[in-house]
Order: structure tokens, then sequence, then C-alpha cells
């Protein structure tokens, strides 16, 4: 006799062997392996073939990995050189001039209107 | 660089925070100058201010998590607890819209006809463009989760391609949206049925086209190899946040298209 838990009646439950250990997809007299497969071109490395194998672009993935942990003390923000500094400082133009004329518009805006 | 003896993230100093607040005072305020003064300058500022933040903060994140590895599984499960919480107010932002629906609709005043819809009103037809527009987001959660298993099984291809076609199904959804806002024979002025039917719809799509735009980031990511078999969070919050979107589309075709109808 073989037990297996229900887990919606939370009680063991008597059941045959063959379901006793039955894992999802496993199915008897099926080989667990797979047939040999053999293709006509045999496998080619990707560095031996043309660009056309990968699909949408390669992995550069590495190399930024490689980039960003280049261990100079430079924040995250400005690691890739001139283009994050450039977006930075624009940004922070913005956000300085940005938020003096708010304060110089919101001045004006509390100003009474003189009849 | 000084090696940390624990597995948690100590974020580099970042303008970001900073940058953002001031856009958030930017827009606001910009707001106010708008209705009193009639200029958008400050307003249109603040939302490039806004939009510039949210590039560089992300990116920040990307290269903090992908390239420099700070995202430990105890760092993922805080991003998770975050995502989760966040989702969850956007709940309680729905939910208050919802309660202004109910509130109106289930006791209609006689100013309105004592009915619902009120007197004058023609609804929309909630077996035409709204039922398509059911199908549609149904349709784009079973791509965003076929999308889902392709990363987790390795296959570049098809996850490509399901997360192409969820964005597609997004964008149809909403030109369908637009298309029917344009079509309507009502609009947010008349009366609280205007006004219920368009906020709620009108923050919903908002959200499809947030939600569309963080899939399409992991679209990105996902060609440019960001994303492994065994790490993709980035990917998971985006198929969270639509699924959340997709529900309450769900609660909003049944309650105000349907029920409202």
């Amino acid at each position: 006799m073989y037990y297996k838990f229900s887990g919606f009646t939370q009680r063991l439950t008597g059941v045959v062997s063959s379901s006793a250990y039955n894992p999802q997809g496993l199915r008897s007299n099926i080989p667990s392996e797979p047939p040999t497969t053999f293709f006509a071109t045999p496998t080619k490395l990707v560095s031996e073939s043309n660009a056309a194998v990968e699909y949408m672009g390669a992995n550069k993935v590495p190399d930024l990995q490689r980039l960003f942990q280049a261990s100079e003390e430079i924040p995250v923000h400005l690691k890739r050189g001139v283009s994050d500094r450039l977006l930075y400082r624009t940004t922070m133009a913005l956000t300085v001039g940005g938020a003096l004329y708010c304060l110089v518009a919101l001045y004006i805006a509390a100003q009474p209107k003189n009849k | 660089m000084a090696h940390q003896a624990h597995a948690y993230h100590m974020v580099d100093p970042s303008p970001w925070p900073l940058t953002g607040a001031i856009a958030a005072l930017l827009m606001t305020s910009g707001l106010a100058i708008w209705f009193h003064f009639h200029s958008t300058t400050l307003m249109t500022l603040g939302l490039i201010l806004l939009l510039l933040t949210m590039y560089q903060w992300w990116r920040d994140i990307i290269r903090e998590g992908t390239f420099q590895g700070h995202h430990t599984p105890p760092v993922q499960k805080g991003l998770r607890y975050g995502m989760i919480l966040f989702i969850t107010s956007e709940v309680f932002f729905f939910l208050g819209f919802f309660w202004a629906f109910y509130h109106s609709s289930l006791a209609p005043t006689p100013e309105l006809g004592g009915c619902w819809p009120p007197t004058g009103i023609t609804p929309l037809d909630p077996f035409e463009v709204p039922l398509l527009n059911t199908a549609v987001l149904l349709a784009s959660g079973v791509t965003v989760t076929w999308a889902h298993h392709s990363i987790m099984e390795g296959e570049r291809k098809q996850a490509i391609q399901s997360l192409a076609l969820t964005i597609l199904l997004g964008l149809y959804f909403t030109a369908l949206q637009a298309m029917e806002y344009y079509e309507a024979p009502f609009t947010i002025a008349d009366g609280v049925y205007g006004s219920t039917f368009f906020v709620a719809t009108g923050f919903h799509g908002l959200h499809v086209i947030i939600g569309s735009t963080f899939l399409a980031v992991c679209l990105l990511r996902q060609i440019q190899y960001h994303f492994t078999s065994e790490h993709h969070f980035g990917f998971e919050a985006a198929a969270w946040y639509w699924h959340f979107v997709d529900v309450v589309w769900l609660f909003l075709y049944v309650s105000i298209y349907w029920w409202g109808s």
C-alpha cells in the first residue's frame, strides 16, 4: 500500500504504486535521454561563424561589466565618462535654473493685483 | 575598491533624488502658474527635468545591478517588496475612483433623473470596442507569461517575440481607447457620469502607457542580454505591473462599462 499526502484534504490517502512517485512529465517506457542528434552541417563555434548567427546583436554585457567594475572611485552616474558628465551637467543646470525661475515666478505670483 | 563584508547595497552618492524633487516642485508650481498666468514654461521645464531624472536614475540602477552585481538575493528581496508595496498603493489609488463611481451610481440623485445611467447619457455598448479591449488585454497577459517562461528557459528569440507582441497589444489597446474617447457621445463635463467615466478610464489608460513603456525598456534589455534565466527581476516587476493594469481594466469593464450601462 502506498500513501500520498493530499494538500487539499490535508490527509494521507492510499494510492496505487504508479501514482505514488509520479512527477509531472515522467512517462514510463520512454527513454530519458533523447536520441543522439546529428547534423548535416557539423556544429560550428559562434566565433567561427558570421554575424548572422547572433540574433539581434552581440552580447556586450561582459565588456560593460568590466567597465563598471573598474576600481576608480567614480560614482556610477558618471562612470561612462563624457556622455554621463554632459547629461549630468545639463540636468543640474536645468535643476538650479529651474528652481530659481520657480522662486521668482512664485514671488511675482504672490504680489497683490494693483487696481 | 574597498570590499564589503555584507550582502547589502550601499549606494554611491546620487544627484537624482534632488533633481526629481525639484522637478516635482517645478511641475506643481508650473501648474499653478499655467492656471493663473497662461504660461506653460515652468511646467514644461518640470516635465523635462522629470524625464531626465527618470532616465538617469533607472539607468544607474541597471548599471548597479546588471553591470556591478549589487543585486544580491537579499537586495532583490527588498526590490520585490518595494514593487509589491508600490502596486498596492496604486490599487488604493484606483479604489478611490471606484468608490466615487459606486457612491454616485448606486443611489442616483433626482438631479440625474433618479436613474443610472443618468437621463440624457447614452453609454457605450459594452459588447463592442470595450469587449475587444478586454480581449486584447487578456491576450497580452498570456503573451507576457509566455515571455517570462521563454526567459526562464533561455529561449532568446521567443522571449523577444512574445515581449514585442505584448507591447503591440498594449499599444493596440491604447489606440482603441483613444478612438473611443474621440467618438464618445458624452464628455468629462457631462455630470458625474462623465467625471467618473473619464477620470477612472483615463488614469487606467495612463497606467497602460506606463506599463507598455516599462515592457519596452525590458524588451531593449532582453535584446541586450541583460536578463539571465535565473535573474530577471526588472522583467518580473514589469509583468506584475502589467497584470495589475489588466485586473484594473477587468474591474472597470464590469463596473463602469457593463453594470453601469
